[in-house]
């Protein structure tokens, strides 16, 4: 078993990007990485039936997210021989244009950031327990879905 | 007693965050049958149910601890 302690992930709100460029400064003492691939996920204002998307509002079952992420983690550090792995999703509501979901994967050369990286978001997207309301700017809503 | 629900999503807007049943329930083809019966819509709606946070494929037994969710499709990120 792993030694790794399950991480909150989630923020309230948007993921400001004083704090994306924060989590980069941090890294800067750990001179064994070579790499940092990192993923933005910003909210887009989809245009539904002339409506347009002005924010989602997440929401998660946040007891099985946190063990969920966990369990993606230790199988992507398994895989990949990365230094380290971030991951910041909001919850609450988030506006067009702002950034709700951060991934961050550090390793020594590009190809396992790269590829971690992409990965898990693919892993969050289809395996993380949360929901998303895509609220236009009348103030209705739908669900969004997954592609 | 009854069994601990809850719901997420676009089934928390409809059956509410903590939908009540109050009585013994076996195992979760039970529940689905009785939610079935409550919510007549929610066979219109796909969604998957865990139990103590782990999803059933199967019919699973159940207890007045068991922490059951109701998940619709995923839309994080």
């Amino acid at each position: 078993m792993s030694e790794r302690k399950i991480k909150n992930i989630f923020t309230q709100g948007p993921i400001r990007s004083e704090f994306i460029g924060e989590s980069i400064q941090k890294h800067s003492h750990q001179t064994g990485i070579g790499a940092h691939s990192i993923f933005l996920g910003q909210v887009r204002s989809d245009k539904i039936e002339n409506k347009k998307v002005s924010a989602i509002e997440y929401s998660s079952y946040e007891d099985m997210a946190l063990e969920k992420m966990h369990e993606i983690r230790e199988g992507i550090f398994e895989k990949y021989p990365l230094t380290c792995l971030h991951v910041h999703h909001s919850l609450g509501k988030v506006a067009a244009g702002e950034i709700s979901l951060f991934v961050f994967a550090s390793s020594p050369h590009r190809k396992a950031a790269i590829d971690a990286c992409a990965e898990i978001v693919e892993k969050i997207k289809a395996e993380l327990p949360v929901w998303g309301k895509e609220i236009f700017e009348d103030e209705t809503h739908q669900w969004k879905v997954n592609d | 007693m009854g069994v601990n629900i809850i719901a997420f999503g676009q089934l928390a807007e409809i059956i509410g965050h903590r939908p009540v049943i109050s009585q013994e329930i076996a195992d979760t083809d039970e529940l689905v049958a009785k939610l079935h019966t409550l919510y007549p819509f929610l066979s219109d709606i796909p969604y998957r149910i865990a139990v103590d946070k782990e999803i059933i494929s199967q019919k699973t037994p159940l207890t007045n601890q068991s922490q059951i969710a109701l998940l619709p499709p995923y839309s994080g990120g």
